[in-house]
């Protein structure tokens, strides 16, 4: 038995397999594009293709992610929250507070011991904070997406941005590099904005959050150091990162479909 | 054209009642009376007063004036899919686009031509002070009276006194205007009513808490809040005793709300007013049932027929949405128990000082009770400002995050 979680995110879409035991097989990332459906096709196609099964041999799929009614051949759709929660319990075990940001929207996911959703925040309508936002800036400082995660060493840590924004953000960046501003500053504040938002997502679901109290972090987001540190140093508490911290609301997914079959049989 | 349309529906409702007596139901005959009410308001012929939330209908009946709070016509724009432009009206005019969208759609009528002419305003200083704001510009629109009702924030023997005071100097003033004095014998026949109806409007409310209820989404919608437009009349009565019967029925043929209930929502101040899909989403989805509203509940005792004033100052002091917010958060608890609710959503209705305020104490008071609460971000008559998928999102993770708890009352 064998089964798929699929993530369709705003900005990417995110495929896993997992068999009977609930071991990761395989799993894909694509961009998600104008054309979900396209990217569905894609990102199943690779994970296939990774894993040497083929659609038959799957038992069940379950999909999550803002574009989760948009998958076929699913058997359930479930929401990005219970996903990354279950998903992070899998990877990182004993995880009690989450942060996920993704393309556009963060969240902040407390969990019991078991790894159970006790209460989650989000961003609201508004890409502030967001993978969207990070892309913005990066074509403001002229750089490379994955660039930017590195770009913030070396600052003295002053640089504080007055918006958060990503329009005037945007333009205050552009008055920053005008007014010789060094990079490594700007790109330093911009973590520690990123940081601060994310940080009154996480006091929302945990108000007594401390120090003692680690957090993981999932999302491509994740995977920029820069905003890793600058949470860490925001909660004052230690910032968890998966291996592959873009999978784990895909991996939820498919550990869900696992569960849900399992209990079926 | 607001005559026409409520016209053209009290005819239509009229007619398949008459010509098909099996459609006859609970939630047509509550449509029946709104539409009715509507069609007085836009009549041109009736004695008019727009007014506040917890104006005193009753009183305003039995002086013979047609009243209703301007809210309701916010509400009702936004129902029928045509907020928008008079929001922007209001937007244009200068009202802040983050102001409360019921309080700018009902301007943006007013400048349009849209609001009948009253014949003079009655504001309250509760719910929001907003209200006030609006009634002060709208009576400068049109040149007409207002009288304002402040209404205390405690419910004690000198608040009443004082509001009581002021309802009858209320009387007062409508007297001057309409030309008529008010006739004790006819409030005391309206207060009957009004006592009528209250009673049996806490039996819908009892009947509601059952398990499983026999309520779904739309049954309740805006109940409490509209049916005090119809206080001080014998339709008022009819009303609730239509509810009423129609609960205690389902109950009794074992056909709840929402077949297969596994999850009873409280819900927080007022619903999403513009056509949306949460409520279908919750019911066919996940089988989640919003079995009771903050604002539908009898918190006032039977007004004295022989002594009015005192009883309806305490019945307006008493609405959960005035006084301190640790009443607001002491009346939600109890209703979490009394209704066996799992979670409670509060749409947090953009603009709203009040409400957005207190949403945080509303939230901490609810989960010391074991209640989780969602807060929306959502603004409850303006579409402009409403993402579908967002709030599918925030719901369905909240209704699966109730699934995994399972049921706190055992």
């Amino acid at each position: 038995m064998y089964f798929m979680g699929i993530d369709i995110g705003s900005l990417s879409c995110d495929a896993v397999i997992i068999d009977r035991e609930g071991e990761l097989l395989a799993s894909s990332v694509v961009p998600t594009g104008a054309r979900n459906q396209e990217a569905i096709a894609r990102v199943s196609s690779e994970v296939f293709a990774a894993s040497g099964l083929a659609q038959d041999d799957i038992t069940s799929v379950v999909s999550t992610g803002y574009g989760r009614d948009r998958v076929h051949n699913r058997s359930g759709a479930v929401t990005e929250i219970t996903c990354h929660a279950r998903g992070i319990q899998a990877l990182l075990p004993g995880t009690r507070l989450l942060v996920d940001i993704g393309g556009q929207d963060s969240k902040a996911i407390f969990m019991d011991q078991k790894g159970r959703v006790i209460d989650f925040a989000m961003n609201d309508k508004c890409a502030a904070g967001t993978g969207r936002f990070l892309e913005a800036m990066a074509r403001a400082l002229q750089v490379d997406i994955d660039e930017l995660a590195r770009l913030d060493r070396g600052s003295t840590g002053n640089l504080m941005l007055s918006s958060m924004c990503t329009v005037f953000a945007e333009s205050e960046v552009v008055s920053l590099i005008a007014e010789g501003k060094e990079v490594c500053e700007i790109v330093a504040g911009l973590n520690r904005a990123i940081a601060s938002r994310t940080a009154a997502l996480v006091k929302r679901v945990a108000p007594d959050h401390n120090q003692d109290m680690p957090v993981a972090m999932s999302g491509g987001v994740a995977r920029n150091h820069g905003v890793v540190r600058a949470l860490s140093a925001t909660l004052t508490a230690p910032v968890n990162v998966p291996d592959k911290p873009d999978i784990v609301g895909a991996l939820g997914a498919a550990l869900i479909a696992r569960e849900r079959a399992l209990q079926t049989a | 054209m607001m005559f026409q349309y409520f016209d053209t529906l009290v005819t239509g409702i009229e007619n398949v009642l008459e010509n098909d007596p099996s459609q006859k139901s609970h939630r047509k005959l509550y449509a029946l009376e709104v539409a009715r009410l509507g069609r007085r308001l836009y009549s041109g012929t009736d004695r008019l007063a727009w007014c506040g939330v917890v104006a005193p209908f009753d009183l305003l009946a039995a002086m013979g004036v047609t009243s209703c709070f301007v809210e309701f016509i916010g509400a009702m724009l936004a129902a029928t899919g045509a907020s928008s432009e008079f929001l922007k009206e209001a937007e244009d005019a200068g009202f802040a686009p983050d102001t409360c969208a019921y309080h700018r759609a009902v301007l943006g009528a007013g400048r349009k031509g849209m609001m009948p002419e009253p014949d003079f305003f009655i504001a309250t200083s509760a719910p929001c002070t907003g209200g006030i704001g609006v009634m002060e510009n709208m009576a400068a629109m049109f040149k007409k009276d207002l009288f304002v009702l402040n209404i205390p924030q405690n419910d004690d023997p000198a608040s009443v006194a004082y509001l009581a005071d002021q309802m009858r100097s209320l009387a007062d003033f409508v007297s001057r205007h309409t030309g008529q004095p008010l006739s004790m014998n006819r409030l005391a026949e309206a207060v009957t009513y009004s006592n009528r109806a209250a009673a049996v409007m806490s039996e819908v409310y009892r009947l509601a808490e059952h398990v499983p209820s026999p309520v779904c989404a739309k049954d309740l919608r805006n109940f409490g809040i509209v049916a005090a437009l119809l206080l001080g009349t014998p339709q008022a009565v009819t009303v609730a005793e239509a509810f009423r019967d129609a609960f205690a029925a389902r109950i009794a043929n074992n056909t709840p709300g929402v077949p297969g209930e596994k999850i009873r929502l409280l819900w927080i101040q007022n619903r999403v007013q513009f056509k949306n899909n949460l409520e279908d989403l919750l019911e066919n989805e996940f089988h989640a049932c919003i079995v009771a509203d903050e604002l539908n509940d009898v918190t006032w005792d039977p007004i004295d027929p022989a002594d009015p004033f005192p009883g309806m100052a305490k019945r307006a002091i008493s609405i959960p949405l005035n006084g301190p917010v640790e009443r607001r958060v002491k009346h939600l608890a109890d209703m979490a128990r009394r209704y066996k609710i799992h979670g409670a959503i509060n749409p947090c209705h953009f603009g709203c000082r009040q409400g957005t305020g207190a949403r945080g104490l509303v939230a901490l008071g609810l989960k010391q009770v074991n209640v989780p609460v969602l807060n929306l971000e959502v603004d409850c008559v303006d579409t402009r400002n409403y993402a579908p998928g967002q709030m599918h999102t925030r719901i369905a993770a909240f209704i699966e995050m109730l699934e995994n708890r399972g049921n706190p009352w055992g």
